[in-house]
């Protein structure tokens, strides 16, 4: 599947790298303000789904673990948190379950309970089977 | 109960198909022979046995004017079945294939049918009058993977074809000497054979599934994310919606009539989608009233998740049986894989449907009475 579609030249790396970064202050300023499911939101929009480059995507990971982990009241999140956030999320969820370490895990496992509840087995299908638009 | 009639076969069913008068039916109990049963007032009797495939037999289509049986196997071949007084007799059809054989339907004039197979190619074969012989000729280069299912186009022409690099293609199959020029074939004869109609690139991951609307404006296929799609003139500037499945995913389609269609898969339930005036497609509901359970606790869910394990751990090598799915109080307990439309007459709207699957059993549905198909 590594066609030739997916090679990015150094300078799209550099744009979307620096576009992570942006979010990141984004969110931290977000954060300040006690809004964590905008900041939710600001990191999963435009993530680098498409690229094969590793760097970029756990630039991504990191933005959105650290608004992730700052969700207190999950209820809360998805109901202001739109359905079209759903399927991207999982996707984070099993990136997050996937390192192993106790916070984060217990962290996902909390929102995938509700994630689930709410969008059904379909949308972990749709994380789990896609093998081109990954995170 | 939208479910008229169900009937255990087997322990798993891969394929199956009725006789044109819907008295017989064909079907494959997941190994190498071919079961054919008919109904006597009270019960079903077993009156053939179609035993000729090395392995197990992936497709069967009966053609309802010719009344011939057309069955594709693992074993990479393909037999035609015709009767003769009280017996089947095959003949066999050389695929040139080097893996196996996966899925198989007539054309709409029963003059070729089209196997899918895991060779990454799709056969068009047809009956050669002077050599008394079915002829073979793939159809190379364009898919990635393996064709997990093929549909006609009511032009007898176009076909398309689901695979698992998730593409969804169209091609065309004329036949010198076989598609003749009629009035309504129009455009459909200006292609060559094998060209490449259109490709649909909307699944990230493996398609099934794929047919047509009655009148072919329409084409719906499955994706293994749980996804359904749409498309609307596949052939000039097709345009795709693409619907999320809350729950698990399809594995094949049947179009009930231009406007509604039903969807079968991992769900061991029939989903039904309706268009609306405006073209638009959505999910209405599931086909199949179950007794409401109330929602199982979650203490309940991990120890039947850890009865598995255990269970299969147990089993040890064992374990490629098929696992007795727990009941879910619906007409079928495990996934659907096969649906088949039983057609009255020449009406375009299909009231009444048969689906089977892992389960072994045969479900026959009668949508009349149940729910107003939209024209």
């Amino acid at each position: 599947m590594a066609s030739a579609a997916y090679l990015e030249t150094d300078e799209n790396l550099e744009a979307l790298i620096s576009r992570i970064e942006q979010k990141s202050r984004k969110i931290e300023t977000l954060l300040k303000q006690s809004k964590p499911v905008e900041a939710l939101k600001t990191a999963l929009e435009g993530s680098p789904l498409k690229t094969r480059d590793e760097r970029c995507k756990s630039a991504n990971w990191i933005v959105v673990h650290r608004a992730m982990m700052a969700i207190r009241d999950i209820d809360g999140m998805f109901n202001s948190l739109d359905t079209e956030y759903y399927d991207i999320l999982m996707k984070y969820l099993y990136r997050g379950l996937s390192t192993g370490d106790r916070p984060t895990c217990d962290q996902c496992l909390k929102i995938h309970e509700k994630l689930t509840e709410r969008a059904g087995l379909g949308c972990i299908l749709r994380s789990l089977a896609d093998t081109v638009n990954t995170v | 109960m939208a479910a008229q009639a169900i009937h255990q076969f087997a322990e798993c069913i891969t394929c199956h198909a009725w006789s044109p008068d819907h008295s017989m039916i064909a079907f494959c109990p997941n190994t190498t022979e071919v079961h054919i049963y008919k109904f006597f007032t009270d019960k079903w009797e077993k009156l053939h046995v179609l035993a000729k495939h090395d392995q197990i037999v992936s497709g069967i289509d009966w053609s309802r004017s010719s009344n011939k049986i057309v069955t594709v196997s693992h074993d990479r071949n393909s037999y035609v079945w015709t009767q003769e007084g009280q017996d089947w007799v095959p003949t066999l059809v050389i695929l040139k294939l080097n893996r196996a054989a996966l899925c198989v339907q007539w054309s709409p004039k029963e003059n070729k049918f089209a196997v899918g197979s895991g060779a990454k190619s799709v056969c068009i074969c047809y009956y050669e009058q002077e050599n008394n012989w079915w002829i073979s000729k793939v159809i190379r280069k364009k898919h990635e993977s393996s064709v997990t299912s093929v549909a006609w186009h009511p032009n007898n022409i176009h076909l398309a074809t689901t695979s698992t690099d998730g593409k969804c293609r169209v091609f065309s199959t004329i036949i010198k000497g076989v598609d003749t020029r009629g009035p309504q074939a129009g455009a459909s004869m200006d292609w060559k054979f094998g060209e490449q109609i259109a490709q649909l690139d909307l699944s990230p991951t493996w398609a099934f599934g794929v047919r047509w609307s009655p009148s072919g404006k329409t084409l719906a296929y499955a994706g293994h994310s749980s996804m359904i799609y749409f498309v609307d003139d596949v052939e000039g500037s097709p345009a795709a919606q693409n619907l999320a499945l809350r729950d698990l995913p399809l594995r094949d389609i049947l179009f009930v009539s231009e406007k509604m269609a039903i969807g079968v898969g991992f769900d061991c339930n029939p989903l039904i989608f309706a268009a609306d005036e405006t073209g638009l497609w959505s999910f209405v509901r599931y086909l199949d009233e179950r007794k409401v359970t109330p929602s199982t606790s979650k203490a309940s869910q991990l120890s039947e998740a850890l009865g598995k394990l255990y269970g299969q751990s147990r089993q040890g090598s064992s374990s490629d049986t098929v696992e007795p799915s727990k009941p879910r109080g619906g007409a079928h307990e495990n996934c659907i894989t096969c649906i088949v439309p039983l057609r009255k007459g020449s009406d375009s709207i299909i009231k009444r449907f048969s689906t089977s699957g892992l389960d072994g059993k045969i479900v026959v549905w009668d949508l009349e009475n149940h729910i107003t198909i939209p024209k």
